[in-house]
C-alpha cells in the first residue's frame, strides 16, 4: 500500500520545481558543472517566483 | 569560447532514416532510451529516472490520465501530454491505475505532474532526434 499522500502544497511545489529543474538543466546543457549551475538557478527562481506571486494573489479571495 | 567535449558528445553525421525513427521510437517508449542509445549514458539516466519519478509522482498524487475526448480540446490535449511518457503510461494503463480522484486536494497537482512528464518528455525526444541528426 503506498503512503499517505501530504497535505502541504508547498511540498508539491518544490518535488515539482526540482524535477523540472532537473530535468530542463540536463537538457539544456552538457557540461556537469553548468548543469548545477543551471538546475540550482532554475530551482530557486521556481522557489521564488512562487511565494511572490502566492502574496501577490493574497488579497484576492476565491 | 569553445569547450572540451568527449566523443560521446561530439557532433555526428546524420543517422539513417530508419535509425531516426528508432531512436525517436525508442525515446517515446522508455524515457531517455534516446540517449542512452546514442551514447549519452549520464543525461539518459537523468530523464529515465526523473521523468518515471514524475509519472509515478502524478499517479500517486491521485492525478487523472486523461482520456481522448474529442468534445472537450482541454482534455483532449491533456491526453496527448499524458501518452507523452511511454511505457510509464502504458503500464499504468494495464494496471488499471490514473483513475483520478477529483476530491482529493492533490488532483490538480497529480494532472500536473503526468501531463509535464509526458510534455517535457517531447523535449527529450526532439533532443534526441538533434542528437542523431548530428546537430549536437
Amino acid at each position: 500500500m503506498p503512503p499517505a499522500v501530504p497535505a502541504s502544497h508547498f511540498l508539491f511545489m518544490v518535488a515539482y520545481a526540482l524535477l523540472v529543474s532537473i530535468v530542463f538543466a540536463t537538457l539544456l546543457k552538457d557540461q556537469r558543472r553548468d548543469q548545477v549551475k543551471t538546475g540550482v538557478t532554475m530551482f530557486g527562481a521556481f522557489l521564488v517566483a512562487a511565494v511572490v506571486f502566492g502574496w501577490l494573489m493574497y488579497p484576492f479571495p476565491l | 569560447m569553445a569547450t572540451k567535449s568527449t566523443t560521446a558528445e561530439r557532433p555526428r553525421a546524420a543517422a539513417e532514416p530508419w535509425r531516426l525513427a528508432l531512436v525517436c521510437a525508442l525515446a517515446w517508449l522508455i524515457p531517455g532510451a534516446g540517449h542512452l542509445l546514442q551514447g549519452r549514458r549520464d543525461k539518459g539516466l537523468v530523464f529515465l529516472v526523473a521523468l518515471t519519478l514524475m509519472f509515478a509522482s502524478g499517479l500517486w498524487l491521485q492525478g487523472r490520465i486523461f482520456p481522448f475526448e474529442w468534445s472537450d480540446p482541454l482534455v483532449f490535449l491533456g491526453a496527448i501530454a499524458d501518452r507523452g511518457v511511454g511505457l510509464p503510461y502504458l503500464i499504468a494503463r494495464a494496471a488499471d491505475a490514473g483513475a483520478g480522484t477529483v476530491t482529493a486536494a492533490s488532483y490538480e497537482y497529480g494532472n500536473t505532474f503526468l501531463m509535464t512528464s509526458g510534455l517535457l518528455n517531447f523535449l527529450v525526444i526532439l533532443d534526441a532526434f538533434d542528437i542523431a541528426q548530428g546537430r549536437k
